[in-house]
């Protein structure tokens, strides 16, 4: 059988094809945070990430003809590539930054336990064979893929960053998520899911302030230290 | 006139063997003009190669005859490389699907495994050094280029040079498809990590600490030491050509056995392999060079890579 005979079966039109690549970007930012050294640069692969996310729907928008989802990609756009890691970055700046990173394995352990989740979010979450108009069904198991890896993210960093930034970046993976099961959501719902998201900024901001007010450091390994 | 298939492979071979110092050379000259030097002369290489062999040659003590061999043992297996790999062609030549990527892989190792050995016999230290951390960081990438093969075989049905690289040529769809773009950047920096380039290793350094290939050379001279160096430039251009002709840029390729079509090809490739070089001096001059033992993190990512492109493909996604 030619190559051009295959390619034409596996029926990869350069839409989902587009779809997929981002998708996959949206993994590789994560696996990228789970081995940055510097919060700094954690937050700012979670904006590159939060770009990806809006293209996405911006491109789901496009081709499905949903213009409900631009709303969603505009306020995607001014609070998860913008506001959200500038107020991060704030936070950071105003602490004491620990200069030794945080990773509780090496990082090639992380990533190889990283696989493995992928692996398992990609095919079980896959076999489920979710029926999507918007977007090829095996995207669904990327994005969980994608959400067990943020959840990496947040066991296997020791740092209070770390940690908000695993769960915004769950934030993202579930987003994708949606896409793929309900991109005709009302828009009302949509909208809910982003208040939700300003509520855990405000909860993680105030977190990251105590603690670093009580410790003295971002690093939640002191957390385990009896205190007298 | 149609050229014989016999003579196309023996250009295949050839091609390799008079261009490789010639785009090491043009390299080199690239590199120094990024960092605001002029850089040596072009054909340089070619120079150094005709000064070492009329040196004589001086074998360290300890040293067998397999200190002697090595060095014409590894060029020997990389320019049989060239025989499985579409260097001009587009169709297969006579041998040309007598092994397939892995067999490649194996003929590369074996050279390098050739110099290993060579430079572990001298006694003395820093070519052993070389010798130990290049086994071990092969053993680290091998992996990877495992699972690249894989993907070759998931997309292909097979696991020749040539099929993935009319696959690639097929279709623009499969070119960009998510899981051969994974590839393309996994191999890339594979190639990066063979031909010693940062942030694996300084290949113009001095320094013993990082040295990894570098160090496997110091005690060759003469015909011996022109042998090894040019060994490393057939196996950099080499690398090249897999990383064009079958991932990222089959085109250009002869697809005829006419003598014109065949000198176009020569031309094109060298045009490509200088762009793909070009790529990667403009890395060297932009990046720093991760400590040894950081080492692990670059080949965990190259690892990632490759072993996501398996997982997108079986998931259907490919």
């Amino acid at each position: 059988m030619s190559p051009g005979v295959l390619a034409a079966e596996s029926g990869v039109g350069s839409f989902q094809s587009f779809s997929v690549a981002l998708t996959v970007a949206v993994l590789l930012c994560e696996f990228a945070m789970l081995r940055a050294p510097l919060s700094r640069s954690q937050v700012r692969i979670y904006a590159v990430q939060s770009l990806l996310v809006s293209g996405l729907a911006a491109d789901v928008a496009i081709a499905r003809h949903i213009p409900d989802l631009f709303a969603i990609v505009g306020l995607s756009l001014v609070l998860k590539v913008v506001v959200i890691p500038l107020i991060v970055l704030r936070l950071i700046s105003e602490a004491v930054v620990d200069l030794v990173p945080s990773h509780r394995l090496g990082v090639a352990t992380m990533v190889l336990l990283g696989l493995v989740a992928a692996g398992i979010g990609l095919f079980v979450v896959g076999a489920v064979h979710v029926h999507s108009r918007t977007l090829p069904t095996a995207s669904f198991g990327l994005s969980a893929s994608a959400v067990l890896v943020a959840f990496l993210l947040v066991v296997l960093r020791a740092d209070v960053v770390s940690q908000a930034v695993g769960f915004f970046a769950l934030e993202n993976a579930i987003s994708v998520a949606s896409l793929v099961v309900a991109a005709g959501l009302p828009l009302i719902v949509e909208v809910a899911f982003f208040f939700d998201l300003l509520v855990a900024v405000v909860v993680f901001g105030v977190l990251m302030r105590v603690h670093h007010r009580r410790t003295g450091t971002l690093s939640t390994s002191a957390l385990d230290e009896l205190r007298g | 006139m149609a050229l014989s298939p016999v003579v196309i492979q023996a250009a295949q071979v050839l091609t390799v063997a008079v261009f490789a110092p010639f785009v090491s050379g043009v390299l080199a000259k690239i590199e120094a003009l990024g960092q605001g030097r002029r850089g040596p002369r072009v054909l340089q290489p070619y120079y150094d190669l005709v000064k070492l062999l009329r040196k004589e040659i001086l074998v360290p003590e300890p040293a067998s005859w397999v200190f002697l061999v090595a060095p014409a043992l590894a060029v020997a297996c990389f320019l049989t490389v060239p025989i499985l790999i579409p260097v001009l062609t587009s169709y297969p030549l006579p041998l040309g699907i007598m092994g397939d990527i892995l067999a490649g892989g194996f003929v590369l190792s074996l050279g390098g495994f050739a110099l290993a050995l060579g430079s572990a016999e001298t006694g003395s230290p820093y070519p052993q050094l070389g010798s130990s951390r290049a086994m071990t960081f092969g053993a680290l990438i091998e992996p990877a280029i495992l699972f690249v093969t894989f993907t070759v075989a998931l997309t292909t049905g097979t696991d020749l040079p040539y099929a993935e690289g009319d696959a690639v040529r097929a279709s623009l769809a499969q070119a960009l498809s998510p899981a051969h773009v994974l590839v393309m950047v996994a191999f890339f920096l594979v190639v990066l990590n063979d031909t010693g380039r940062i942030p694996v290793e300084t290949h113009a350094s001095t320094l013993e600490l990082g040295m990894i290939d570098e160090a496997r050379t110091m005690e060759w001279s003469g015909p011996l030491l022109a042998l090894v160096r040019f060994g490393s430039m057939v196996k950099q251009f080499v690398l090249y050509v897999i990383l064009i002709d079958v991932f990222t840029a089959p085109w250009g390729l002869a697809g005829s056995r006419s003598p014109g079509a065949i000198g176009l090809a020569v031309v094109a490739l060298i045009g490509k392999a200088l762009a793909v070089g070009t790529v990667f001096t403009l890395i060297d001059n932009s990046f720093s060079k991760l400590r040894l033992f950081k080492l692990t993190e670059f080949m965990a990512a190259v690892f990632l890579l490759a072993v996501l492109a398996v997982m997108v493909d079986l998931a259907g996604l490919g």
